[in-house]
């Protein structure tokens, strides 16, 4: 099964049709709660983001009359991308996703290096010493930076894992 | 006025951390700028969480110097590999690669770097010449100017963006409504929160910046393969005689610099069109017998110095009005802006010691490339052979830990993983990211000036067309969309009779 670029324009159509109707919806109701919907230029906050949406509105119309009407897109004519290709970006970004998920709980020194290896595993590296040693070396060398040099603390997790420098 | 800036900005500079800071972004820019994929964008995104937390010249030197070095960086892979590190050095490879061809990789890299070097230094005499004057004429704005200033700068971002208009004209309408999400400055009410608490100030600009185009590019480079391609480079050492090599294509070498720093300083053009553009110029006024496409020296010197006397010509709108020509200038702003000093006249009026500041890191950034950067080339070229495999987990783990460290905030992760997954999509689709990056940084400025033009108006909209630089500004606003809708229909027309004629040819053979 293959997803085209067509399909794609699709989706971001109604993705920013759902934004616009945001828009008009938190007018009419949070901000009109508020007292900041009607009123001049100096009161109503309402004003100027309905009007971009107004003009999102009539842009959005615009290019999906292109995309019914226009040509298709030359990577649509070779049938698009193959699901199976987009396996490995939506891995990387839900190990990163999980990553920044589990990093308040397992701390910094714990989560890095397994999302600095599971991406390295990702991306085909598979002897365990390539992975290891460079996924603890980076990652050490990483804290050293942010927690030594700049004086951030990181997230130390529920086990309170912070390096004394 | 140019002499006082300077002056001003001294005390600043000569700062070891200043110094130091501005020749370790030339070497990070060089390294990001020769891995192709990456860019000084790139760079200045991934360093901007660091540099937000130091002195502002020291802060502006270190992200500067990565603009100049990662322009000059895309060379190195261009000439070796025949694979440009970055858009920007597309053209060099044209007769750089041939020169690479020949045994002359030393040479070629060497002139890339010492034309890069004198063309930014060209670049730098234009940005303190003009910026100044120009400040001092914007400081005569009033909100109307400005409100059609900031639209000007969007249209015109949006109108020279890869893709379409129209995606080019949605993605800044969209960075204009993630600019309204917050506390509204006028009446103090808040749009767009939620009811989430971390949402009252609005997201911040390093999460936006680093999801939108570092996470998005990390997910594109993963799916592009090659993860473990380690390319065969030999090791190559330039000397500094080929600053004479260059220096003997004088006239190409002044031309190409004025070409880089005038596209430069329009909104949107920036230093791949300006490349081309010189490389077009250099080719069109050489000699047959200097060979250009086959190894011409001339290739390389028009092509590496219009490219970074770009990034001084964009610096003189970026610092004059506040208006960024492209998305790394509009990263700059944002990080000025972060940093506690606002670009535009005020800057030059009120801190002229800063904008002095910027100045001199610029030129120094420019003398710091031509010698890192000969010295040091075998180490970009070292370079070269990291695999992808390693460096998209670190360049991950960069954005994560940087856009954490900017207020320790889990919130800002958040915000930064969701913006990554929105650029996915968006570049999926092919809409381009920067209007929207410009759109967030230039969307307080045009609603806040908007509602002063209205507050002071008596007559609404009219304020607009009752001032005269408003005025002609809503005129290159209107011919800017007109003729680049009349542009786009004509290639839409295009598009759709394309097919229709090929089926006619298919059915005539």
């Amino acid at each position: 099964m293959n997803i085209t670029p067509r399909q794609v324009e699709w989706l971001v159509i109604a993705l920013l049709v759902g934004l616009v109707a945001l828009v008009f919806q938190q007018a009419a109701t949070d901000m009109a709660a508020q007292g900041i919907a009607p009123g001049g230029p100096y009161d109503n906050a309402a004003a100027y983001p309905k009007t971009v949406a107004v003009v999102l509105g009539l842009l959005i119309a615009a290019q999906a009359a292109v995309q019914l009407f226009g040509a298709a897109p030359p990577q649509d004519e070779d049938g698009g991308v193959p699901l199976r290709k987009l396996v490995r970006p939506a891995a990387l970004i839900f190990i990163f996703g999980l990553y920044l998920g589990t990093l308040p709980l397992l701390g910094y020194h714990v989560a890095t290096p397994l999302m600095l290896g599971a991406l390295m595993v990702l991306c085909g590296l598979r002897r365990p010493l390539a992975i290891a040693l460079p996924a603890l070396l980076v990652s050490f060398g990483a804290a050293y930076v942010f927690e030594a040099w700049l004086k951030i603390v990181l997230p130390g997790g529920l086990f309170h894992l912070n390096m004394v420098w | 006025m140019f002499a006082d800036a300077l002056l001003a900005g001294l005390d600043l500079f000569l700062t070891p951390q200043s110094m130091l800071l501005t020749v370790l972004g030339v070497v990070f820019g060089l390294v990001i700028g020769a891995l192709p994929g990456l860019g000084p964008l790139m760079g200045i995104v991934l360093m901007l969480p660091f540099a937000v937390s130091l002195p502002p010249v020291a802060a502006m030197g270190f992200l500067i110097a990565i603009a100049v070095g990662g322009s000059c960086g895309g060379s190195v892979s261009a000439i070796l590999l025949r694979i440009p590190g970055t858009p920007l050095a597309a053209a060099t490879l044209f007769d750089g690669y041939p020169m690479a061809q020949k045994g002359r990789a030393a040479d070629a890299i060497g002139i890339a770097i010492s034309a890069s070097a004198l063309g930014g230094l060209f670049g730098g005499v234009v940005l303190i010449l003009t910026a100044p004057l120009l400040a001092s004429f914007a400081s005569n704005f009033a909100p109307p100017e400005y409100t059609m200033l900031a639209l000007t700068g969007l249209i015109a971002i949006a109108v020279v963006s890869e893709g379409s208009l129209l995606k080019g004209l949605i993605t800044g309408a969209i960075g204009l409504l993630i600019a309204t999400i917050g506390t509204d400055e006028f009446s103090t009410g808040y749009r767009f929160t939620f009811g989430i608490f971390d949402m009252l100030n609005g997201f911040h600009i390093v999460a936006i910046v680093v999801g939108i185009f570092a996470i998005s590019e990390m997910a594109s480079q993963v799916m592009g393969g090659g993860l473990n391609e380690k390319p065969d480079v030999k090791a190559v050492r330039p000397g500094f005689r080929t600053v004479w090599m260059t220096l003997k294509h004088w006239k190409n070498l002044l031309r190409s610099s004025t070409i880089g720093a005038a596209f430069g300083a329009l909104p949107g053009v920036g230093g791949t069109i300006s490349s081309f553009s010189a490389y077009a110029v250099a080719k069109a006024l050489s000699k047959p017998e200097e060979g250009y496409g086959a190894g011409a020296e001339g290739g390389v010197v028009a092509t590496e110095s219009a490219n970074n006397a770009t990034v001084g010509g964009a610096l003189v709108p970026t610092l004059a009005l506040g208006i960024p020509g492209e998305a790394a200038t509009a990263v700059l702003i944002g990080a000025m802006l972060i940093l506690g000093f606002f670009p535009g006249p005020a800057l030059f009026a009120n801190q002229p010691d800063i904008a002095g500041g910027v100045f001199l890191v610029y030129l120094f950034s420019n003398v710091a490339l031509l010698f890192v950067g000969i010295l040091a080339t075998p180490v970009f070229v070292w370079v070269l052979k990291l695999k992808k495999s390693y460096l998209i987990p670190v360049v991950l783990l960069l954005c994560a830990v940087g856009t954490f460290a900017l207020q320790s905030s889990v919130f800002d992760l958040r915000v930064m993983l969701g913006f990554g997954l929105l650029g996915i999509l968006l570049r999926g689709a092919g809409y381009p990211l920067a209007p929207l990056v410009i759109g967030v940084i230039l969307g307080p400025l045009l609603e806040n000036n908007l509602r002063r033009s209205l507050l002071i108006s008596r007559e609404g909209y009219w304020i607009f067309l009752d001032r005269p630089v408003s005025a002609t500004l809503v005129v290159i606003n209107l011919l800017l969309i007109g003729g680049a809708t009349f542009v786009t229909m004509r290639s839409l027309r295009r598009r759709r009779q394309a097919p229709l004629v090929a089926r006619t040819n298919d059915a005539g053979r």
